[in-house]
């Protein structure tokens, strides 16, 4: 998925440039469309649904892209680095877990209703940890985020209703094995597509705009009329509610919640590197992110089993990533796109123009 | 006075620790009028600014617009008023492209919940803000990153940005600072005619020829108070003002026009560093030969050769956007070029790193405050010499620097933040000495300066000189500059224009149509 631009600038009358920051492409839907179909038929490509290792690492990629994406909307468009997001996680997962056990809601597609409620849950915690955590900023706010979830795994651990360090079991769906990872699969990415169209809307809106105005120099932005506290503040709630509703299906796939796997400090981590490697604040970073670096996890887990190899092929690969795009993927190739774009168009507009313009071409 | 007061601030006061910012300060500015607020560095003028539009608190006192009571208001409530203010050091938001900083400030009073479902902008309001980038001539840049802007256009564009949201009344600090005289005359069009239309405007700036011609009333601070206000004829006939303002014995160019003389600090300076003919010179310290460089999308010097003579004065003059700063970044080896290359003594050091390039004894003092706020005076000067090992030397340097600088040793123990924007130059200057350079590199010195303090600077710069060390300068006051230069370079459009003496340049034919515009040839200094 490339780097669809905010407007479409043959939408405009005339010559008005396109309001964007990286470069206009006209094929960003088009490949925003083969990306998904390629992920629609991805179950059917080279028995890849009858084999279950597969499709369960094509879960937790869904998985990720969906919470990577929803924390870059808040992260990635206001600046905030938040490393607090699996406080969403863990209470979407523990809200499906309760309302399946205490509703007792039949295991299958029936399940699969809740996840909304989990979304909400986790938006309307976001309410108060917001108003909180957005009173401070930089690097007070990280350290924040990061406090908030500790607070929630000692809660999820230590509270009665919680289950304790046991956690809450949910029934497993009445699923056969290859087809049980193909259903959760389509509906991680059914949330994933929503979450997308939710960065794309905010990031094409005026609340996007303010957001990105906030992340170049907050004081400003304030004194040219943003209501930058209400604006902070629904860009976390926002980007709490995709990453809930992942924290149930996540459950619901798991057969079930416990402290250590819903509130888990490598997620926040996962979520950050991800967002980096592909590139904060654009659309399709995130997912790429995500794709990269889960799929290769899941993988050297499967290979290397669980005696943490991975981690260091894991560090090396973001290592390598940090030197050479600094930026992460999606900025730096946009950046060289235009670079070309510009020295070619640059060249033509100088040979037309002569000497005689007093303006450099940039 | 007629008109009733659109802005009136009574007794306000404002402390920083110890340092009395504003004490009692009184400012009226009338309906409709373009009103003046002048003052020597570090009389309170931004702090005021601040306190109007609600980015600070005052101790005492109150703010009143239209009559009502706004004192320790928010930034966005009293934006939402309609007082729009632009910021000394420009700020614009780097990484949304130039239109869409001009659409940020379209969406006064509209909540947030109907802001997310609406596009960025209508097309009536993007046609809008394409107009007002018209307005002040950026509308080729509308799709360009506003970080790639150059420090006139950044201006610019701050003015483009508030105007969008149709605010009664604007305050500008120092619109004029660091842009080009004949930019500036454009600017001073654009507020007349803003003004006749029905805005107000406060401006903040040490050019006096503009200030004065522009405004119909000026209000002079000094030190935190207000010392007089009235018309532009009264207040220039104010002893009391050209005392507290003007200073010593430097001319500045507010008595240009009295005084008729056309500089008293230019005799010093011959003095000092006699014009040299260009033809009878030592090898050049530093050659730029052939170099083509730019950032990211395209070239902004486009084939830039000069030679920088040893044991003088360069100056490096040119249009806003000409490449200047991209050329010291070039120099310094911040920004590789593309082709081309750059020899200090000789030696190739297109290429290095800036660490090498500044051990081979080449300094920069940069255009934006660079001294560490937080630190202080004295650990700034010291942080210049941190590559230095040897302690004796390092004592022995600070010494010289204190000698060269009394501010150094004055101010030692207090916060480098807390000095006014000259003094900082000042220890910014000394902290370069610190190594001991053979080239001095100064990016536009003088900017936001008042006329005494400037005085200061170029003596200062002469000085430097004097000692040893081989200046290269670029100056936004092309006249100070080349008059106080052995060697001018124009600048424009990434190439070279015109080289030759100070003088040679400075009084070439072409350089007032190139450069300064014509008109404003007999009244910019």
């Amino acid at each position: 998925m490339s780097s669809a631009a905010g407007t479409d600038p043959a939408a405009e009358p005339g010559r008005t440039p396109a309001v964007t920051v990286l470069p206009t492409q006209r094929g960003g839907w088009l490949v925003a469309i083969v990306a998904l179909a390629v992920a629609i038929l991805f179950p059917f490509v080279e028995g890849g649904a009858g084999d279950e290792g597969t499709m369960s690492i094509a879960f937790f990629v869904v998985i990720y892209m969906a919470a990577v994406s929803a924390w870059n909307i808040f992260t990635g468009y206001s600046g905030y680095l938040a490393l607090g997001h699996a406080v969403f996680f863990g209470t979407g997962a523990y809200t499906l877990a309760l309302a399946v056990k205490d509703w007792n809601v039949p295991a299958g597609w029936t399940t699969m209703w809740l996840l909304p409620l989990c979304g909400v849950v986790a938006g309307a915690l976001a309410i108060p940890l917001g108003l909180v955590a957005l009173r401070t900023r930089r690097h007070v706010f990280v350290v924040v985020t990061i406090a908030f979830f500790f607070i929630f795994q000692t809660l999820a651990t230590n509270l009665s209703f919680t289950g304790g360090t046991a956690g809450i079991q949910v029934v497993s769906p009445p699923w056969t094995y290859p087809v049980y990872n193909v259903n959760f699969y389509y509906v991680g990415l059914v949330v994933v597509v929503a979450t997308l169209a939710l960065s794309w809307s905010v990031r094409r809106s005026r609340f996007g705009l303010q957001l990105m105005a906030i992340r170049d120099d907050e004081d400003r932005a304030r004194g040219m009329g943003v209501k930058t506290t209400r604006v902070k503040l629904a860009a976390f709630v926002i980007s709490a509610v995709p990453v809930g509703i992942a924290g149930g299906l996540f459950a619901n796939f798991q057969n079930g919640v416990y402290p250590q796997g819903a509130f888990d400090p490598l997620f926040d981590l996962a979520l950050a590197l991800m967002g980096f490697i592909g590139g904060i604040g654009t659309l399709s970073g995130p997912l790429l992110g995500a794709l990269v670096l889960e799929s290769l996890q899941q993988k050297f887990t499967q290979i290397f089993s669980n005696d943490g190899l991975y981690l260091i092929i894991y560090g090396a690969l973001f290592l390598a990533v940090l030197l050479l795009l600094p930026r992460g993927i999606v900025p730096s190739v946009a950046e060289q796109i235009r670079s070309w774009r510009a020295r070619r168009g640059g060249r033509t507009a100088e040979a037309a123009a002569g000497s005689g313009l007093p303006k450099v071409a940039r | 006075m007629s008109a009733p007061a659109l802005i009136e601030v009574a007794g306000i006061s404002k402390s920083y620790g110890g340092v009395q910012a504003l004490s009692l300060c009184d400012l009226s500015v009338p309906k409709g009028s373009i009103s003046g607020l002048i003052g020597p560095n570090g009389s309170g003028k931004t702090t005021l600014f601040n306190v109007i539009t609600g980015y600070e608190r005052a101790r005492e006192g109150e703010v009143r617009f239209n009559g009502k009571a706004i004192t320790n208001s928010t930034p966005d409530r009293v934006f939402d008023l309609g007082i729009g203010r632009t910021f000394q050091l420009t700020r614009i938001f780097g990484r949304l492209s130039v239109l869409e900083n001009v659409l940020v400030a379209t969406q006064r009073s509209e909540s947030w919940a109907r802001s997310l479902l609406r596009r960025a902008a209508s097309t009536s309001e993007r046609g809008r803000a394409m107009e007002l980038l018209d307005f002040v001539g950026l509308a080729r840049l509308a799709s360009d990153l506003a970080g790639t802007l150059s420090f006139g256009q950044r201006k610019l564009l701050e003015l483009a940005s508030l105007l969008v949201a149709d605010p009664a009344v604007l305050l500008l600090d120092e619109p004029a600072g660091g842009v080009n005289p004949t930019l500036i005359n454009q600017l001073a069009e654009r507020i007349r005619e803003l003004n006749k239309a029905g805005k107000t405007f406060l401006v903040v700036e040490h050019n006096m020829e503009f200030v004065m011609a522009l405004c119909d009333r000026v209000t002079v601070l000094n030190q935190g108070q207000t010392l007089a206000s009235g018309t532009p004829e009264q207040i220039r006939a104010d002893p009391a003002v050209l005392d507290a303002y003007l200073g010593g014995d430097i001319a500045g160019e507010a008595v240009a026009e009295q005084a008729k003389k056309k500089s008293r600090y230019k005799p010093t300076v011959t003095a000092a560093s006699p014009i040299q003919p260009v033809a009878s010179e030592p090898p050049p310290l530093l050659t730029i030969d052939g170099v083509i460089a730019g950032y990211g999308g395209g070239d902004i010097l486009r084939d830039v050769t000069i030679d920088v003579a040893e044991g003088g004065i360069t100056c490096i003059v040119g249009p806003n956007g000409a490449g200047k700063s991209t050329l010291l970044a070039t120099i310094c080896g911040l920004l590789r070029p593309r082709r081309g290359e750059i020899r200090f003594r000789g030696e190739l050091i297109s290429g290095l790193s800036p660490g090498q390039v500044l051990a081979r004894g080449i300094s920069i003092v940069p255009q934006a405050h660079s001294l560490f706020p937080q630190m202080t005076v004295v650990e700034n000067v010291e942080m210049g010499a941190f590559t230095l090992r040897d302690k004796a030397l390092v004592a022995e340097r600070l010494a010289s620097v204190m000698e060269l600088f009394p501010i150094v040793s004055e101010r030692a123990r207090e916060k480098a933040g807390s000095l006014s924007g000259g003094q900082q130059r000042l220890v910014e200057f000394a902290r370069c000495l610190m190594l001991d350079p053979a080239l001095v590199i100064l990016d536009e010195p003088s900017m936001g300066l008042d006329p005494t303090t400037r005085g200061i600077v170029f003596d200062t710069v002469a000085h430097m000189n004097t000692t040893g060390r081989t200046i290269l300068l670029v100056e936004q006051n092309a006249r100070a500059g080349l008059r106080l230069s052995s060697h001018g370079v124009v600048l424009e459009n990434g190439m070279v224009r015109l080289t030759g003496s100070g003088r040679e340049v400075l009084e070439h034919p072409e350089i007032e149509a190139l450069y300064l515009g014509g008109s404003v040839s007999e009244v910019t200094i």
